[in-house]
């Protein structure tokens, strides 16, 4: 320390040493704060971008819930003037008090991360929130605040009902075709012997015994009931595995018209009288890819349903049947009724197998759910509005060119 | 030749020139002040008389007077404080060597912070102080023309030397008729001191042309008008002294001084002798020390003291201490260094302290701890 402090004969000179002005400190100062000013500007541009990106709305809070400040998201989505200085339920909830599940002031209370969904009504509209609300720290401790993000999961939400829907089918249809395949073969051997037994009856038909005519009408029952059950063997089949025959450009219309041509007569009857069927076919619809016996039986399950529908609501009612561009790459085919509706707890339940609120005998509960799949093997989406009471509404969007579709995955 | 510098502060000179004080602080960007002094400038009323002059110009004042001669590091911190609280802006310190060294400690903590020792040694002061302005009341220290500031450290016991040309302030206003309010025994220390200055600066190893001139004019200037400004306070004989002083001064910033006063700054560490009141007693043995190494200048010096006489330099620089021991004699001040010191037990720590200061670095002749040993016994 000594001799670093023991100056040379240099140092007494100090020749490079002069008096040191202000104005140089002031200079080199100016200089020095126009760089960190510069460099500063620069991160709070590069900030306030990442902020800007943020799409959520974001706010920060102080402990008695005012909102201190806001981004962008939140003016685009609520569209309030003047939040600043307001209450946070007041915005949101139109409240006097603080939300009892309010996530913000849990934070406070706790001084965590917390997190809660919500769901708030935007424009007359039901929104689902994800809340985060996390404490700021900051150096001085006086003023705490939180800041809150609040994810719009609306969407999310539909998707994720839509993909639980999709899921159930998929294990529910592996379920079915292990079913279909199972119950065919006994049922072969049933529909054998019952053949057998009828036609061992012709060769004693001469004979004098009693109750032939019985057995012969219990075969005949057998063999029917045999028929009806490969039946719905070959539904499920079709439902579960549906043959990818190769598709052809189809125009839908004509789906309709020779649907309509073989139906009208026995079925869109109720007690003699012909049902209220409309009809809007849009002209210049583009054609579709798709295998026409599988749409057509599509069409007919619908048309069954609606049927069935409106007799259920005493047989006054109309059909309408509607075609017509959704968007630049899908069109749809719309039935809509006036019959029964279908209530709200059977709407998560409708696409399933075996779920049927028809009379024992007149539905096996697997029409829509082999519509299902032969929509979902068109790429395409099937989808209900019902009101008890006022009918119901179904709606099949089918892609214009499915092939994009696949490589392009919604 | 090795380059030199001179650098000196703007010096405003005159009978009634710390009429100026005022303005020469607003031009430096004065609003408020800290203004330094100690009691004894107080009492003669010089103090006073600045504050009014600021006062008619309506420049704001905090006034600080903590300091003792051989100004304390502890008076620097609390200077310093005063200095802050105040928020003030320019230093104007009245006074001999000791208040404005203490200005000065303050104005490096000021521009600096930190503690006052981390600026012990040359050159060590990063960072511009606030402007100074210095009005010195003795015609001696020369610390209102230097680059040198000098700060005991009361836990070493020793005086620091913090060398700096940021230290060489702004203005320097010498008003001779301060002299006038002085007492004898502070002209002759003061005068002794700047003699001491003159005499080492003119010697040293980095003497230049520019600085031997004033060295030589202070020495020539001391030796007739010190006897008369102590007689009858002639403002004559006082105006020749502030010259005297102030080109001494003017010498000893840029050429550095010698050994007589690194012994002066170690016996000042350790006993608190007024400093100008050690050179009679240490200079005409370090000139007798010094002479072999420069006998034409120190013969020049000789002959400055005696008159032109024809005669071997060695002669006449020693014939010129003589001359000059008699003189300090009649001015009745000590001149053996048994008057000052109560025995030789600190001779040791003395020499010791004097070969690592700064001032024994420009001194003509090497002088070693054995050299100061010899010098102070020969001036017991």
């Amino acid at each position: 320390m000594a001799t670093e402090l023991q100056p040379s004969l240099e140092d007494l000179i100090g020749i490079e040493h002069c008096k040191l002005g202000f104005f140089k400190e002031l200079r080199q100062k100016l200089k020095e704060l126009k760089a960190s000013n510069k460099e500063s500007e620069q991160r709070r541009q590069e900030i306030a971008a990442i902020l800007d990106g943020i799409t959520d709305i974001m706010m920060v809070l102080s402990e008695d819930l005012r909102i201190i400040s806001v981004n962008h998201v939140f003016h685009r989505l609520l569209g309030v003037k003047n939040p600043v200085g307001r209450f946070c339920y007041d915005i949101f909830r139109g409240e006097r008090h603080p939300c009892p599940e309010c996530p913000a002031h849990h934070s406070f209370l706790t001084n965590t991360v917390c997190r809660e969904t919500a769901i708030f009504t935007i424009g007359e509209r039901n929104r689902q929130f994800e809340m985060v609300a996390s404490p700021i720290q900051n150096p001085d401790k006086t003023q705490r605040r939180i800041l809150i993000f609040k994810r719009d999961v609306t969407m999310e939400k539909e998707y994720q009902a839509k993909f639980y829907q999709a899921e159930k089918m998929a294990t529910i249809g592996l379920l079915a075709a292990g079913v279909a395949h199972e119950v065919n073969n006994p049922l072969t051997s049933i529909s054998g012997f019952a053949e057998g037994i009828k036609r061992r009856l012709s060769k004693i038909e001469n004979k004098d015994v009693a109750g032939l005519e019985d057995i012969e009408d219990y075969a005949a029952t057998i063999l029917k009931e045999c028929r009806r059950c490969q039946g719905i063997v070959q539904a499920l089949l079709t439902f579960s595995r549906p043959k990818s025959s190769p598709f052809s450009p189809l125009d839908l219309n004509v789906v309709v018209g020779d649907t309509l041509k073989l139906l009208q007569h026995n079925i869109l009857r109720i007690k003699d009288r012909e049902i209220n069927l409309r009809l809007d076919l849009c002209e210049s619809l583009p054609l579709i890819y798709g295998d026409e016996s599988q749409l057509k039986q599509v069409m007919l399950n619908l048309l069954i349903n609606a049927r069935d529908a409106v007799e259920e609501a005493g047989g006054e009612g109309s059909i309408t049947i509607r075609t017509m561009k959704a968007g630049k790459d899908m069109v749809q085919l719309a039935v809509e009724d006036t019959g029964c509706g279908i209530p709200q707890e059977n709407m998560g339940k409708l696409f399933e197998p075996f779920f049927t609120t028809k009379n024992v005998g007149r539905g096996s509960g697997i029409g829509l759910s082999t519509c299902y799949g032969i929509v979902k093997e068109h790429c395409g989406e099937i989808i209900v509005c019902s009101q008890v009471g006022n009918g119901s509404h179904f709606v099949v969007k089918l892609p214009v060119n499915p092939e994009q579709q696949r490589e392009q995955p919604v | 030749m090795q380059a030199t510098k001179f650098a000196i502060p703007e010096i405003i000179f005159g009978r009634g020139s710390i009429i100026h004080v005022a303005q020469c602080a607003k031009r430096l960007g004065a609003k408020r002040v800290l203004l330094i002094s100690d009691t004894g400038v107080e009492r003669s009323g010089w103090v006073e008389r600045v504050m009014d002059i600021l006062r008619e110009n309506s420049v704001e004042w905090v006034y600080f007077n903590e300091v003792n001669s051989n100004p304390r590091d502890y008076q620097v911190y609390e200077g310093f404080e005063v200095y802050t609280e105040a928020k003030a802006d320019v230093i104007i310190a009245i006074g001999g060597g000791s208040p404005i060294d203490a200005a000065k400690g303050i104005a490096i903590l000021a521009g600096n912070g930190g503690r006052i020792n981390d600026y012990e040694g040359a050159n060590r002061v990063m960072r511009p102080l606030p402007p100074m302005v210095y009005l010195p009341t003795t015609a001696g220290s020369g610390s209102d023309m230097s680059q040198f500031c000098i700060i005991t450290d009361v836990a070493r016991q020793l005086k620091m030397s913090i060398i700096s040309r940021s230290l060489v302030p702004n203005i320097s206003i010498i008003d001779p008729l301060i002299l006038l309010t002085k007492s004898q025994e502070l002209i002759i220390a003061s005068a002794v001191d700047a003699f001491s200055h003159a005499v080492e600066s003119y010697v040293s190893r980095i003497a230049s042309p520019f600085t031997t001139h004033q060295a030589l004019l202070a020495i020539n200037l001391i030796i007739p008008n010190l006897m008369r400004a102590v007689e009858d306070r002639s403002i004559e004989a006082l105006e020749q002294l502030s010259i005297a002083s102030t080109a001494a001064g003017m010498s000893f910033s840029n050429a550095g001084l010698g050994a007589a006063h690194a012994l002066a700054h170690s016996l000042g560490g350790m006993f608190d002798v007024l400093h100008g009141l050690v050179h009679p007693v240490l200079l005409p043995e370090i000139m007798r020390f010094n002479t072999p190494a420069c006998p034409e200048k120190m013969g020049t010096i000789g002959r400055c003291i005696i008159g032109d006489r024809k005669c071997p330099d060695e002669v006449a620089a020693l014939e010129g201490i003589e001359r000059l021991q008699e003189f300090f004699t009649e001015l009745a001040v000590p001149v053996r260094l048994r008057d000052i010191l109560p025995d030789q037990s600190s001779f040791e720590r003395l020499a010791g302290a004097a070969v690592g200061d700064a001032c024994n670095l420009t001194n003509p002749r090497t002088a070693g701890k054995d050299d100061f040993l010899a010098i102070c016994e020969r001036a017991w």
